[in-house]
């Protein structure tokens, strides 16, 4: 019995791996102190560990592929974890979309996802076409409307392309949160001040990938550098296949990209 | 002093004019420091959200010390599966390279619970080339067990195929060494 | 998408963005466009009397100068409640941003209450003069600083306050229609929000804006002069039931043509507001906005323009008509604030906003914020009086 070859999508795994053989052997020379912990990591994001960070010279995207998401919710689990999301708030989430026979579409996202998704839908009367799930997360938009709004410049564009938001200037006013058409912003309760999913900087600047692509078992988020080649989302954005945005008329222009996303996707 | 009216009025024009411009003087010295280097915010910001404190490592940080684990887990079908996502962040385990907490280890109906978060065919979306779900308790009524077992009474959770190929192989239903 | 009037979120097509579940701009956001509202119409008013000349309007002239001062006093505090970090609000002044309609507030607020706290001082200079050569102490101080130190009331000193009010009340009306249209704005320059973005927000803001101050202004002309046995002066109420009928129809026209070309046009989330108009907003929407306190005053101000009434009704039904219209805008205002944030982006469901009581942006802390300004008219009476000495007829 054979046991199935990781897709394609699986380079990142397979990659990882590769190094993993020389890191285990090699790891002193890897051990790379951040902030305290000494977290002896492989180099998730080529060209970035050990290296002087070119801020001026970034450019990253975030790819999801609806084709291989399967509800389990560990990205939403990593993420809460990760930055001690409050209940009730979201930096990212997975919805549920069902299709009838009567092309009635039924959207969900009990809690975000964050049990994953354990039971059907019962409430639904009609016979069920199609189910897919949709993961969700900040779009790195190009043309930011959050930033625009911003009335301190609390949240902006760096120059390495992320929205980011500066906890120590935001007054809380949340018209950030008025502004994005994406809806993945929120207030945070205890702090008081806007918060969102950052593709987590904090882990990117020290070559790492986000946390829900880290923990994603099947491929479905993907991560990586434009200025690599080699990456997995550079070949992919830069090949055939179709690739959308969310809200296109919004003239916002995403980073993140969905491969796979019916036109029910909203 | 006896200022005519249109002299005390040019006086209060003038004292607003120059509280106005030195208020706004004023403002420039207020400014953080960084503000305005690459646009219209505080440059430090960036620094300071590169420096949120991690919380999850990678599997490979794991198995730095967990090298039992390594051998079944890089062989196994749940290679792809975060070791961090069942028992917790690193951030809660290590600290300065010492061992500062122990991490839960999940027991009986939450390992099922689990593995079902995945492994659900109740949900029609999960297409069979990315993941084999089941139904339960179908599935173990199947395999000829009791439908009060756990999923790791049968799979080993971290390489979930291992004793069943294991088992296959030592019954005859699959050759050995495949 | 399903419109039933019963609760929307019920419905199992009904699905709301995690994020979208909150309610976040609340109550306070509700008051600060409705005060900064009745600051604007307050000011037409004095605006028509002290620049356009229109010699009717010489009773409220005063108070509604002093209306303005007193509700422009508090604007800042809906506004400091609703912030999550309230301290950090100079941020505002220090560095504001100049793609984001927001930051203005701080510098607009600064400079119209600059405008109005100078248009009273001059408007009450002689008054001032004349008390304080009667009073003692540090009132006399006060008095003396109000009036730049100076007991000049000759007819030149009086022609040149004259043109002083002219060019302030000048200044103040771009002012003023920048204080209002700037929040208008606000809502307007939110592409994310099919309800609000639309370039005629602000023009409907500001027009309703007008309604509202004036309305505030005959209704609390005519209460106070009540109360106090005065008498009402009837051509006076007439000139602000006409302004206000031209402003109401204004209004009250934006107002429909906005909703009439979203369900013309059908385009974009058209469906998401129809459903909202017809949904979760049904009943304050088309019941109390539209029926109840817009075609409704719609007609008794027609009447009122087109039929000769007798004093005494006419000023009993202005009465009736302004707290029917000064209800009609906080309702549009809740409409347009609350009402809007009810549709998830998501364009497939509607949340729901329940009020606290006792919350920083609750209904407590609502009635005590718009309180407030009448205790400081109140305070206000005792510097500047409302009515000038020959308004002061007694009613029997």
């Amino acid at each position: 019995m054979k046991i199935l070859n990781p897709s394609p999508e699986m380079d990142r795994r397979s990659f990882v791996k590769k190094v993993l053989n020389g890191t285990i052997a090699g790891s002193l020379f890897l051990a790379w102190p951040m902030g305290g912990t000494s977290l002896e990591t492989p180099e998730e994001i080529p060209g970035i560990k050990g290296k002087e960070y070119d801020i001026l010279n970034q450019e990253f995207a975030f790819i999801v592929d609806v084709t291989r998401c399967i509800g389990c919710g560990s990205c939403c689990v990593a993420d809460k974890r990760e930055y001690n999301v409050p209940d009730g708030n979201y930096r990212t989430w997975v919805e549920r979309y069902v299709k009838g026979f009567s092309d009635k579409i039924y959207v969900d996202s009990p809690h975000g996802g964050l049990d994953g998704y354990q039971h059907a839908r019962t409430d639904i009367e009609e016979e069920i076409r199609d189910t897919f799930f949709v993961p969700k997360l900040c779009n790195m938009c190009k043309e930011a409307p959050c930033v625009q709004v911003c009335p301190v410049g609390a949240t902006f564009i760096s120059p390495d392309g992320f929205v980011l938001v500066d906890e120590k200037r935001c007054v809380g006013c949340a018209y950030c949160i008025q502004a994005c058409p994406y809806s993945v912003r929120f207030l945070n309760p205890v702090t008081k001040i806007a918060e969102k999913c950052t593709w987590c900087y904090h882990r990117v600047r020290k070559g790492l990938l986000p946390a829900c692509v880290e923990v994603c078992p099947t491929g479905a988020r993907k991560f990586g550098s434009m200025k690599d080649e080699t990456s997995e989302v550079y070949k992919i954005l830069k090949g055939p296949g179709v690739l959308t945005v969310l809200k296109k008329e919004m003239g916002t222009f995403p980073a993140l990209y969905y491969k796979g996303a019916r036109r029910e996707v909203i | 002093m006896d200022l005519s009216y249109r002299m005390r009025l040019l006086i209060v024009l003038l004292t607003i004019g120059v509280l106005a411009g030195g208020g706004l003087l004023f403002k420039q010295l207020l400014l953080p420091d960084s503000f305005g280097v690459y646009g219209h915010y505080r440059a430090d910001a960036i620094k300071e959200a590169a420096l949120v404190p991690i919380r999850h490592g990678t599997n490979a940080s794991c198995f730095k010390c967990h090298s039992n684990e390594v051998k079944f887990h890089k062989k196994g079908r749940h290679q792809t599966i975060s070791c961090e996502f069942c028992h917790g962040t690193y951030a809660d385990h290590v600290a300065d390279g010492k061992k500062i907490g122990t991490l839960p280890v999940k027991k009986e109906k939450e390992i099922t619970t689990l593995c079902l978060r995945c492994h659900n065919t109740e949900i029609k979306a999960r297409h069979e080339e990315v993941i084999k779900t089941v139904a339960m308790p179908d599935h173990l009524k199947d395999q000829n067990v009791k439908i009060t077992h756990n999923c790791n009474q049968c799979h080993y959770v971290h390489a979930p195929l291992r004793y069943i190929i294991r088992a296959k192989q030592i019954t005859g239903l699959m050759e050995a060494g495949s | 998408m399903d419109a039933a009037h019963s609760s929307v979120a019920m419905l199992v097509s009904n699905y709301v963005f995690p994020n979208d579940l909150h309610v976040h701009w609340s109550m306070m956001i509700v008051l600060y466009p409705y005060i900064t509202g009745l600051v604007d119409g307050a000011f037409i008013i004095a605006a028509l009397y002290y620049l356009f000349d229109v010699k009717s309007l010489r009773p409220v002239a005063r108070f509604s100068l002093l209306f303005a001062l007193a509700f422009l006093a508090i604007a800042t505090l809906p506004l400091l409640l609703h912030l999550g970090r309230p301290e950090r609000n100079f941020n505002m002044l220090l560095t504001p941003s100049p793609s984001s309609a927001m930051a203005g507030f701080g510098y607009i607020y600064a400079v119209s209450m600059g405008v109005v706290v100078f248009i009273v001082l001059f408007v009450y200079r002689e008054d001032l003069v004349e008390l304080r050569a009667t009073s003692k102490g540090w009132l006399q101080l006060l008095y003396r600083a109000l009036t730049f130190d100076s007991i000049d009331v000759s007819e030149d000193a009086r022609k040149l306050d004259k043109k002083i009010i002219r060019f302030l009340v000048g200044i103040g009306i771009p002012v003023a229609v920048i204080l209002h249209g700037y929040v208008g704005f606000i809502f307007g320059g939110v592409k994310a929000n099919p309800t609000w973005s639309t370039p005629l927000m602000p023009v409907i803001f500001l027009f309703s804006a007008c309604v509202s101050g004036i309305s505030a202004i005959i209704l609390a002309y005519i209460v106070i002069r009540k109360a106090k046995g005065r008498s009402i002066d009837h051509n006076c109420i007439k000139t602000c039931i006409n302004t206000l009928t031209l402003f109401f129809i204004l209004a009250f026209t934006f107002e429909m043509l906005e909703v009439f070309s979203h369900s013309y046009l059908k385009s974009g989330y058209h469906h998401m507001v129809e459903g909202l108009l017809n949904g979760p907003l049904a009943s304050s929407f088309w019941l109390w906005q539209v029926k109840i306190c817009s075609v409704i005053p719609l007609f008794v101000l027609g009447v009122m323009g087109i039929f000769k009434i007798k004093p005494f009704l006419y000023n009993f039904t202005a009465a009736v008509v302004s707290a029917i219209l000064l209800l009609q805008v906080l309702i549009m205002r809740w409409n347009v604030v609350i009402g809007g944030q009810l549709m998830s982006k998501s364009a497939r469901g509607y949340t729901e906003f329940h009020p606290e009581w006792f919350d920083k942006e609750g209904i407590l802390a609502v009635i005590i914020v718009m309180a407030i300004p009448f205790i400081i008219l109140f305070v206000l009476s005792k510097i500047f009086p409302f009515w000038t000495a020959d308004s002061e007829t007694n009613v029997k």
